[in-house]
């Protein structure tokens, strides 16, 4: 059983490193089969390691695999271990899976890029380090992954290096990243302190025995892996990251910023389910960190004209329904929604990719319209996706997250306001998906679409940077001189196609009085809860939850239709009219400007204050020239005895021989 | 003749050197005074000898006179060397040495 | 087996010494060979130790001066190992340096890297007080004539300036050896002995051991060097030619921390007590202030160069935290600095050769595109330095940080932003120097085959380590962990 793990993770770090060393001996398109084999690879892995579960019985289905002493010394016992559990096992499917197709799709997307090969050799490294984080057996693991899938989200979204949004964007990521990264070993630490081990099973165990119900120590440590993964999944207040990190290409957003790296936080709260049980304070500020970064994430989304925002904001959003549901024990729901999101949300960024090329590598959506007849297949795929997402039946989206709408429901207390935060939500997923899709595929075709009818993808002379309009740097390769769009590529078309069946179609794995399936998988997982297995709705309320989730979706496609579709310029109108809301959420709450003003601004002052005042002031001024001066006046005063007069130093002897001399007489006597 | 008057003489010539050096200001004649204070020395060691009774004294007597010829034809070398680089011959207006 | 220290000690000025009368084209090789010989001692020095027996191994121990009761004794134990096997390692990596660029006056160079390799080894080795003391005095030497002979266009003032800066803290670090000695001799009785060992086993008077310790430990942060004593900084390290400055920020500054360890926690347990909470504060205002600063500068030696004073106050402060974990945190982070550091400075000189010899961030920019291997390796050894996780200074950091959270917790929280600040300041400067667009005057290749010589075994030692911190933690638990620790036994045994 290990040894799946151990070779789910080799695949990719493997596929990273050969094209690494073979990058300048191998043609790059042999880099895009070998970057593609490797995670297909780790899939395969993992389904059989899934089968291998499956054999065994349920309540042995949690394995250890120990690989080396990875930092065991004075009561710390940080080895290398793998955690295969269901969960863990759950998540790798999903990762390796979307994983897959998203490099099947890049293969072409990238295909004319300069930089194909080092795409591959990042995005391989990328599911390499998410792979560790869903399999890390100890906190210390955990950490090395979380962090190595911050620092491949660095690389691929300043992949395009040249410029400067881009590598600013990156740094934005990764320090907020790191700001994670602290909140979870600070978290660490208070745990270990009291549990004295960093094994996730033996943690686990002892939790109950070491702690009391939300013990001080415990809730501080549980609040602090919350700021971990609410910087990974993107959540209130430490979000900002992600609408910037959209300047990684657009493969990038679909894997790392869509389908897993920001779903991290949601593994790591249902992982540690054992904790924030014990600690339900902390998970409660889970729970509603959840639902206001769903509703905020959604009211910008309704504001913001670049495509790739849109859904990134929506995949905020979305991940605010997880983290909602993980912190209110709704497990299976949050999980179940995670893999439904991949699906979907994957297969919107790569439609949206292949959008975004036909327009010759714009994103803004005021320029685009009128795709339909252009981009069937892409368009196709957009809606499937724009249905999954807003929750329409039959698709997948409705089950997921209407499941964790009713389980909200269930819990009872405040849960309920989520749940109907969670309709409410619901209703504006509606509204701006469909005014994406209306936008940029229905009216009157742009130039760009009227010259994809006519069989010719257009080109911009000048390559300009999207997000500022500034000219490229001519010689860069990247991106490169040619646009892929779904149509012409049989690679993209695969994958969205595969990503698409699965959007309509993962909906059976749960259906209310049905099937039960993720839920079933993942019990041995969560046997030990003390609310998975009393959190279930009857039938009958589950099924009235879906037929309001639903209404409450065909309301928001019906506004979204009335005012980008049928009277076009009403939206213009309700802007002018609401125009203090419309600036505030288009400033995006102003949380880049708070967090500006509460941590950028004093640091930089701080640091100018050090170099400008203290270092001149204090360290060379007191500290060098008040000792060099001290020095300086002594040695004046004993260099006035230095006249260069002969004669008064001959005086100065004769006066102190006298003197010896006379001292001398006078103690003699 | 007790050994008083001798170093009574040798405490006069020492002086009248001292102050000879501490009041000139000519090389020349500072180190004539330098001499003077020299065989004061001198003066006082053999009659301490001959006092004492032994010959250490007027050894170190002629040790003395000895290093005062060596000292003498330093300096007068260096008196000489001066005045050929038309310096003054002025022990206050030589005053590299100040710090 | 047997290795005699002395012989590691002493190889590489042996070497040097031949190179010295040998023909001017040998100097080079025979440097090298010379510290090529002491790393291959040191190589199996790792491997031969015996982590399950506590104690020092392979001693030499001789009389040298008898009438002050001064042993020529060296020593290896779990605090030395490593940093004996970085020095080697490091001084090796220069050797290869000054190989694909030689240096004016090779000769003279090689003898000057040669006494300082000697001395720094001799530091690490040395179980004698007054060894310890010659051998600490005798590092400052060859690098003042490196600063002097081959340093920047203000050397002389500079030169000046660290000597009275270095010096002041080694008189006063003499002083108070020999009153250490002294006083101990008094208070035991016995006749005077300069071995650590004798003096350990000595308890001194408390008001005594806080002016010995505020002696020892002025000279080493002035080392390091420590927040407030850093005057001297960042003037020699704009001055110092590049690998010189390399070998100090990565090696010298690790001395000052092991004295720490060495000397100063089994000597004076009282005053260490005493002087916990100060030295923490002066250690969390080190790292908020050292990378304030890196972020501030726009030299890139200078970044470095404040990056290290942050660097140096988080092995501090895993020192008095005074447990177990942050010793050994300090002692494996002491280790990963040194060797992150040299390649970085390598890496300096590369982008400055490449941007018409501009050190400056405003002037570099864009070498990833021309130079993919050198961004590669690049970008390893910054996000070695930023101690990702998965890192061996990430490791490091963890158990300091555990050491300090237990400790006190409010520091460690304080500790943490210096964490956050040293991803911005290392990002910036990779971003500056590799991304964004091309500088001004930012022109020619990737790595050639002679510069890798230098930067990949350091790039490939930076990965094993980090894949296995291990082999350090569990020498170093020699050392610290246990009942009978040799470096905090006799802080726990003080009430």
């Amino acid at each position: 059983m290990s040894q799946y793990g151990w070779l789910i993770l080799g695949f990719p770090l493997a596929g990273t490193v050969l094209i690494a060393l073979t990058w300048k001996r191998l043609p790059a398109r042999a880099h895009g089969v070998i970057g593609t084999a490797a995670i297909a690879g780790a899939f395969v892995c993992s389904v059989l390691a899934l089968l291998k579960l499956q054999s065994l019985p349920s309540d042995q289905r949690q394995v250890v695999a120990v690989g080396w002493d990875y930092a065991k010394s004075v009561g710390v016992d940080a080895e290398l271990t793998l955690l295969l559990d269901p969960l863990s096992i759950f998540m790798c499917l999903v990762v390796a899976g979307v994983s897959t197709l998203i490099h099947l799709y890049s293969t072409a997307y990238m295909a004319s890029d300069e930089g194909f090969s080092r795409f591959f050799a990042y995005l391989n490294f990328f599911v390499f380090s998410m792979l560790l984080l869903v399999l890390a057996g100890n906190f210390l693991v955990l950490i090395v992954g979380w962090a190595f899938v911050g620092a491949a989200s660095y690389l691929l979204i300043s992949f395009y290096f040249r410029r400067t949004t881009a590598t600013k964007a990156g740094i934005k990521a990764f320090v907020i990243n790191v700001v994670g990264d602290v909140g979870l070993v600070l978290g660490t630490y208070f745990l270990f302190k009291h549990l004295h081990t960093l094994d996730f099973v033996k943690a686990f165990e002892r939790t109950n025995e070491t702690f009391t119900r939300n013990d001080g120590d415990l809730v501080a440590g549980c609040l602090l892996l919350l700021v971990g993964a609410f910087a990974k999944s993107a959540q209130v207040p430490l979000h900002t990251w992600l609408p910037d990190a959209m300047e990684g290409p657009t493969p990038v957003s679909a894997l790392i910023h869509a389908a897993t790296m920001v779903t991290a936080g949601v593994y790591l709260i249902a992982r540690m389910y054992p904790l924030f049980e014990q600690a339900p304070a902390a998970a409660d500020v889970g729970a509603v960190i959840g639902a206001a970064t769903l509703l905020i994430a959604a009211t910008i989304a309704l504001v913001v004209t670049d495509l790739k925002r849109v859904i990134a904001y929506s995949t905020m959003s979305q991940i605010g329904y997880m983290i909602m549901a993980v912190s209110s024990a709704a497990y299976a729901a949050g999980l179940f929604h995670l893999l439904t999101h991949a699906f979907f949300k994957a297969l919107l960024f790569m439609a949206a990719g292949s959008v975004i090329s036909a327009m010759g590598g714009l994103q803004d959506l005021d320029k685009m319209g009128g795709f339909r007849k252009a981009l069937p297949f892409t368009y196709g795929c957009m809606v499937v996706g724009g249905l999954a997402l807003a929750g329409v039946p039959p698709f997948s989206g409705l089950f997921s997250k209407d499941e964790i709408i009713a389980l909200e429901f269930e819990r009872g207390g405040f849960h309920a306001v989520l749940g109907v935060i969670g309709y409410l939500g619901s209703f504006l997923t509606g509204v701006y998906t469909f005014r994406m899709i209306f936008r940029a595929f229905h009216n009157d075709p742009v130039p760009e679409a009227a010259e994809l009818i006519r069989g010719h993808l257009a080109h911009h002379e000048v390559p300009v940077n999207p997000a500022t309009g500034e000219e490229e740097d001519s010689e860069v390769g990247f991106p490169g001189p040619e646009h892929h769009i779904a149509e012409r590529e049989p690679a993209m078309k695969v994958a969205m196609g595969a990503l698409a069946v699965g959007a309509i179609g993962l909906g059976v794995l749960q259906v209310p009085g049905v099937t039960r399936v993720v839920h079933t998988f993942l019990e041995p997982t969560f046997a030990d809860s003390r609310y998975y297995a009393e959190l279930e709705p009857s039938t009958g309320s589950s099924w009235i939850g879906l037929a309001v989730g639903t209404v409450m979706a065909l309301a928001g496609i019906a506004l979204a239709y009335r005012l980008w579709v049928k009277d076009r310029r009403a939206p213009a109108l309700i802007r002018a009219r609401l125009a203090p809301v419309h600036a505030f959420l288009a400033n995006k709450w102003y949380f880049d400007e708070l967090i500006d003003l509460v941590v950028v601004r004093p640091s930089a002052w701080f640091g100018r204050f050090a170099a400008n005042t203290f270092e001149r002031l204090v360290v060379n001024g007191v500290l060098v020239d008040g000792t060099s001066g001290v020095v300086r006046a002594g040695s004046a005063a004993v260099r006035a005895i230095q006249s260069g007069f002969l004669r008064a130093y001959a005086a100065l002897l004769l006066g102190g021989l006298t003197a010896v001399a006379l001292y001398f007489l006078i103690s003699a006597q | 003749m007790s050994t008083t008057w001798y170093l009574l003489v040798s405490a006069v010539v020492f002086c009248i050197g001292a102050g000879g050096i501490l009041v000139r200001r000519s090389p020349l004649v500072i180190l004539l005074c330098l001499e003077l204070m020299l065989n004061a020395a001198n003066l006082a060691l053999v009659a301490f000898s001959r006092a004492n009774g032994n010959q250490d004294g007027q050894i170190f007597a002629v040790i003395v006179m000895v290093v005062a010829a060596c000292e003498v034809a330093v300096g007068l070398g260096l008196i000489v060397a001066i005045y050929r680089r038309k310096l003054p011959v002025d022990v206050d207006e030589l005053r590299e040495l100040q710090g | 087996m047997t290795i005699h220290l002395a012989l590691l000690l002493f190889a590489p000025l042996v070497f040097a010494l031949i190179g010295a009368v040998a023909p001017p084209r040998a100097t080079a090789p025979l440097a090298l060979a010379g510290a090529v010989v002491a790393l291959a001692f040191a190589v199996a020095l790792v491997l031969d130790f015996d982590h399950t027996q506590r104690g020092l191994q392979y001693l030499t121990d001789d009389e040298w001066i008898p009438a002050l009761g001064i042993h020529f004794k060296l020593g290896v134990d779990g605090l030395n190992l490593w940093l004996v096997g970085l020095t080697t390692l490091l001084f090796a990596a220069t050797a290869v340096w000054t190989l694909v660029r030689p240096q004016e006056r090779p000769r003279a160079w090689a003898f000057h890297m040669a006494v300082a390799e000697t001395a720094v080894l001799g530091a690490f080795l040395a179980q004698d007080l007054a060894l310890f003391v010659f051998f600490f005095d005798l590092m400052l030497v060859p690098f003042a004539f490196l600063l002097l002979g081959w340093g920047g266009p203000d050397r002389r003032p500079v030169t000046l300036k660290l000597m009275i800066y270095t010096l002041v803290g080694s008189l006063l670090m003499l002083a108070a050896a020999v009153a250490t000695a002294t006083l101990t001799a008094q208070a035991s009785g016995g006749s005077i002995t300069f071995v650590l060992a004798d003096l350990a086993k000595v308890h001194l008077g408390q008001g005594t051991q806080r002016l010995l310790f505020a002696g020892f430990a002025l000279a080493f942060l002035i080392k390091m060097p420590g927040l407030l004593v850093h005057g001297w900084m960042p003037d020699a390290y704009r001055q110092m030619p590049m690998p010189a400055i390399a070998v100090f920020s990565a090696v010298l500054s690790k001395v000052a921390a092991y004295g720490f360890l060495r000397i100063v926690l089994p000597l004076f347990p009282d005053a260490t007590l005493d002087f916990q909470l100060v030295l923490m504060l002066l250690s969390v205002g080190g790292i908020v202030y050292g990378s304030a600063m890196a972020f501030t500068q726009t030299n890139l030696r200078l970044i470095l160069g404040y990056s290290s004073l942050a660097q140096l106050a988080f092995i501090t402060l895993g020192i008095f935290s005074l447990r177990p974990e942050g010793v050994q945190g300090s002692i494996l982070q002491a280790v990963n600095h040194g060797l992150v550091v040299l390649p970085f400075f390598f890496i300096v000189l590369l982008a400055s050769e490449r941007a018409g010899g501009s050190e400056d961030i405003r002037d570099l920019g864009g070498l990833a595109f021309r130079g993919p291997v050198i961004a590669t390796l690049a970008l390893i050894v910054a996000f070695a330095t930023l101690a990702i996780p998965g890192s061996a200074n990430f490791a490091g950091e963890f158990f300091i940080l555990l050491g300090a959270f237990k400790a006190y917790v409010a520091l460690a929280c304080l500790a943490f932003t210096g964490v956050v600040l040293a991803s911005v300041y290392v990002l910036r400067a990779y971003i500056r120097t590799f991304h964004n667009r091309a500088g001004p005057r930012v022109e020619g290749g990737d790595l050639t085959g002679r510069d890798r010589l230098v930067l990949v075994p350091l790039v490939l030692a930076i990965l094993a380590f980090g894949l296995y911190p291990q082999a350090a933690l569990r020498d170093g638990e020699q050392a610290v962990g246990g009942a009978s620790s040799a470096v905090l036994t006799g802080v726990r045994s003080v009430p």
